[in-house]
């Protein structure tokens, strides 16, 4: 519906306004249809749909970030519209591809069919191609262009995993090829252990690129830094979180067709150091304020994978993760978004004495910043205090090194960002009006409120409950 | 040896030796045509013959009897070849004289006498002419042998007659790579493009023309007559690899003239077909012309290697393997071009190979035929049409063409092709599912796809090559799924077809705008974001 609203009208203040209208009232439906499952613990299956509680929660994730995102979009592109940075046909696309980026994500989480999911997730890589390369500038292009080559060929080498799974569900009792994961959960008994583990590894490698996991994540930090602040949120927010829901259903077969969690436990383990260890480094150097936040986001998915890859109190620790870094990241990255707006620059030496000039914003920021550090009131501190209570267990040298590279990374971010607060600006044409209190402030206090009370929530006996109902569908 | 043999290799002979200036001349007609000319008449070499032959000669005064002797040791041995090879009928009264061996020296005789004559009259063209036609018969003379050696094995017969006593082609599809060496060979063989240019007397490009450049009149005549018939068999010799010659047993006065009237008919297709290729190739500097030879002689060695692995080992061959060598193929051809028209021809030529691999399928496999059927069709109309002609349309968008970079050099990047495929087909026998699966040279020719692509996307460090990259790692997935799955739901084929054509479309068009701000297609310039 957004969609041809948006390519029906011309003015461009009435396409901004009506794609929000239209993203709430999807956001509710999508609420509407996924809350039986959400508060209940019946799994709902049918031909098209699978939905437990997980896919409910992302699904609720989604929703909610999309929303948030499409609100912020109707004053940051309305902005950048005014600034002659876009086009009216480009605006055009923007809201178009938005509902549609959106959609696919939810596909992927509520499908039955394993294929559809693929369509699903490749359909996310094509609808937020144009998202990413909207500003019609050289970088932009380029980032692009990295985030479809390689997001393309990994999801296209995951429907290589997808098939063998199907060809292996062959063997079963009725000789039929099936590709919905209810069946496939049901006759895990009859795939052959060896194929599942090849297919698995296809799965793998070829959605991990689009997680993001470390030796393939070069696309992320480009795409994160150069795409729009609110698709960036959505991106670090939620399509990374989509991309994962994927791996986990994958696992959750390949652990009962191999009889364990052991053998894509390793894969976890592996990428997941990999994953919080490089991004240390980076973030130590780094000079963009974006692409800072599009490598905590690489550390964070390396975090929930380690989490995965220690069943069950890991996997909790994981799903609380998922939560808090979606809502901290999104709200960051409209904060980033408001920063970029004010200094026209991604350059944090060009950046300075925000606390003068934007106090809400770089007051959100910082609370933001410390949250995503996962400083005590956090509902990050929940989850990797419960990680490394069960990390500290099984790899004791391997948790010290994880534990040096996020203290490393605390370091890198705050001071960063106190810089960015602090300094003086050297910039010569600052706009050194005062900032007045915006929606996308009040997008950010909400998200941060809702973490501060999910994290109280987290640590009380009906949060830890609610949390191992959900965990209880992954094993 | 009765009666009945020895009319029917008269009449063959006679044939043959009044259809050679017609297919001489169809060639050109048909090269005018197409190039937009309107051509002399097919019928035209006759003429051009009868006159020279009542032309005055002259002869240079330093010329020997070897010079005199030549016309007449050219014509009678392109005669029997006439006479003796299965061009008509095979059985014939000569059939015995067919030994390939045989055949060969009288080819070779020919062609030394002409060399001769060439060197005889000690001018400096035809001493140019002879020393480059010995270069190149050297070269062609053992992919001759291999080609007739192994087609020996195959049929279990030294004699052409009994080699192409049935439909080679038909009964063991893997014999077409022979074929493809064949044909290479009688270009050169025949003195055509892209080894020599029959149409001009240029010192820089002729071969054959200038051996023969002192003669005149009658013998000119002669040579040239000789020239058109030796097209005319081998004509007919590579279209009877596919559709065999009339054996004389099942013989009758209508089925000897349907027999000649279908001989013309080869004669008119493969002269046809010749001109629709001289057209579209040009000719090669004489310097490149062993790797021309060598690359005939390697498809032979490899054409070799084939058949007598299929004898020894005896699976049987079928066409979905034919079809999925053929789309490796060109996709390994793909890997070391630089333009993107001939790029993508080769994927589109690839991707037909892979909807001409689920037609074979659909004809083995009745349960699934109308779905197979639809996948052939749509992949035509896809992968064969319209993602080509978006990619093409979007890279015209910027009016300056660029080239494409690539780290490697042809050369070195068929090796590579070459490595890859090697290292796969060894790698892929180790895999669980080779055990499973039922086709399993459709499993290689997936994989090898697959390995292929990503090698492209990796060495060809240019946006376009990349696309296609992609592509054919697409491609190789659908021929996993033909090999797995065989189908998969409708809905859900049609939706990785869009997905194709989406991903096709978007990237062209990101391409095309890269294009635009960057002036150029290497993604070696897309380094700016790195920090």
């Amino acid at each position: 519906m957004a969609v041809i609203l948006a390519v029906v009208q011309k003015n461009e203040k009435i396409i901004r306004l009506s794609a929000g209208a239209v993203s709430i009232a999807s956001a509710l439906t999508i609420w509407l249809f996924v809350s039986p499952q959400f508060f209940g613990t019946e799994v709902l299956i049918t031909e098209w749909f699978y939905l437990d509680r997980f896919g409910a929660l992302i699904a609720s994730l989604i929703a909610l970030l999309s929303l948030s995102a499409t609100i912020v979009s109707v004053r940051y592109i309305g902005h950048e519209f005014k600034d002659g940075e876009v086009k009216i046909n480009d605006l055009k696309l923007y809201f178009t591809l938005l509902p549609l980026f959106v959609m696919a994500m939810f596909l992927v989480v509520v499908t039955n069919n394993t294929l559809i999911m693929w369509l699903a997730l490749e359909a996310t890589t094509l609808s937020s191609t144009f998202l990413v390369g909207l500003y019609r500038k050289r970088s932009s292009l380029e980032a692009a262009w990295k985030y479809i080559i390689i997001c393309s060929t990994g999801i296209t080498l995951g429907l290589i995993g997808i098939l063998l799974l199907g060809y292996t569900s062959q063997a079963g009792a009725d000789q039929s090829v099936s590709f919905l994961i209810s069946d496939l959960l049901k006759n895990t008994s009859a795939l052959s252990p060896e194929l599942v583990k090849w297919a698995f590894v296809f799965i793998f490698v070829g959605f991990g690129a689009k997680v993001g996991f470390a030796p393939i994540h070069t696309w992320l930090p480009d795409a994160h830094s150069k795409a729009p602040s609110p698709i960036s949120a959505l991106f670090s927010g939620i399509l990374l979180n989509v991309a994962l829901y994927a791996i986990i259903r994958f696992q959750m077969i390949a652990n009962q067709a191999i009889g364990g969690s052991e053998w894509t436990g390793k894969f976890f383990l592996f990428f997941g150091i990999l994953s919080v260890v490089l991004p240390a480094f980076m973030l130590l150097v780094q000079r963009n304020y974006k692409r800072m936040l599009a490598y905590s986001s690489i550390e964070h998915m390396g975090l929930i994978a380690l989490g995965l890859a220690l069943p069950p109190i890991g996997v909790m620790a994981a799903v609380i993760h998922m939560i808090g870094h979606s809502i901290i990241k999104s709200g960051l990255f409209f904060g980033a978004g408001e920063i970029l707006l004010r200094y026209k620059t991604t350059d944090t030496t060009k950046v300075g004495g925000l606390l003068k000039y934007a106090p809400y914003t770089s007051s959100l920021f910082l609370i933001g910043i410390i949250f995503i550090v996962a400083m005590p009131p956090s509902i990050l501190f929940v989850s990797e205090f419960t990680l490394f209570s069960a990390m500290i267990k099984a790899h004791l040298y391997l948790s010290i090194a994880v534990f040096i590279a996020l203290g490393v990374i605390a370091f890198g971010m705050l001071r960063t960002t106190i810089g960015m607060i602090l300094e003086k600006a050297n910039t010569t044409d600052l706009n050194e009006t005062r900032e007045h209190w915006n929606i996308t402030h009040s997008v950010m206090l909400v998200h941060i409120i809702a973490v501060i009370l999910l994290g109280v929530w987290f640590t009380s006996s009906s949060g830890t409950g609610f949390v191992v109902d959900i965990i209880k569908n992954l094993s | 040896m009765n009666s009945f043999q020895i009319l029917a290799t008269i009449l063959q002979g006679l044939t043959i030796l009044l259809v050679a200036p017609f297919s001489v001349g169809l060639v050109r007609f048909t090269k005018a045509r197409l190039q937009g000319r309107r051509g002399a008449s097919p019928f035209l070499p006759y003429y051009t013959i009868l006159t020279l032959l009542k032309k005055e000669m002259v002869i240079s005064k330093s010329t020997s009897w070897v010079f005199r002797a030549v016309p007449f040791v050219v014509l009678a041995s392109t005669i029997a070849l006439a006479f003796i090879l299965p061009l008509v009928f095979s059985g014939g009264a000569l059939a015995f004289a067919s030994d390939f061996l045989v055949v060969a020296a009288f080819m070779i005789v020919g062609s030394i006498f002409l060399v001769l004559g060439g060197l005889d009259s000690a001018s400096a063209f035809g001493g140019m002419g002879s020393s480059r036609e010995m270069t190149l018969a050297s070269l062609i003379e053992p992919t001759v042998i291999l080609i007739f050696g192994a087609l020996a094995f195959v049929t279990g017969s030294f004699q052409l007659d009994g080699m192409f006593a049935q439909s080679l082609i038909f009964s063991a599809p893997h014999l077409i790579i022979l074929m493809i060496a064949f044909v290479l060979v009688s270009l050169a063989e025949n003195a055509r493009y892209p080894v020599d240019n029959p149409a001009t007397h240029l010192e820089l490009t002729m071969v054959h023309e200038a051996m023969i450049l002192e003669y005149s009149g009658r013998y000119l005549a002669l040579l040239e007559y000789a020239s058109a018939i030796k097209l005319a068999a081998f004509s007919i010799l590579i279209a009877n690899f596919v559709f065999p010659p009339v054996t004389i047993f099942s013989l009758s006065v209508g089925g000897g003239i349907l027999a000649i009237l279908l001989a013309i008919l080869k004669v008119s297709m493969v002269a046809v077909l010749l001109g629709w290729l001289e057209m579209t190739i040009v000719k090669m500097r004489f310097y490149r012309m062993p790797e021309y030879l060598s690359l005939a002689f390697f498809t032979a060695f490899f054409g070799m290697m084939v058949a007598v692995y299929v004898k020894l080992t005896g699976p049987d061959i079928k066409y979905y393997t034919v079809f999925a060598a053929m789309s490796v193929f060109f996709v390994v051809l793909l890997f070391g071009r630089l333009r993107l028209k001939s790029i993508l021809r080769y994927y589109a030529a690839s991707s037909l190979m892979i909807a001409g691999i689920a037609y074979s399928l659909a004809l083995m496999a009745p349960e699934e035929q109308t779905h197979l059927l639809i996948f052939a069709v749509v992949t035509i109309a896809v992968k064969v049409l319209l993602v080509p002609y978006v990619i093409k349309i979007m890279e015209k968008q910027q009016r300056h063409t660029a080239n494409l970079q690539s780290f490697l050099r042809p050369a070195s990047s068929y090796l590579l092709a070459a490595l890859l495929l090697v290292f796969v087909f060894f790698i892929v026998q180790k895999t669980p599912i080779f055990a499973l699966v039922e086709w399993s040279s459709l499993l290689f020719a997936s994989v090898g796809l697959l390995v292929l692509g990503l090698a492209t996307m990796i060495v060809h460090r240019n946006v376009f090559s990349q696309i296609i990259g992609l592509l054919v790692v697409e491609n190789g997935i659908a021929i996993f799924t033909l090999v797995t799955v065989k189908s998969l739901p409708l809905i859900i084929e049609m939706g990785v077809f869009t997905v194709t054509a989406l991903t096709a479309l978007i990237l062209s068009l990101l391409g095309s705008r890269i294009k635009y701000f960057y002036g150029s297609v290497d993604t070696e310039e897309l380094r700016n974001l790195t920090e």
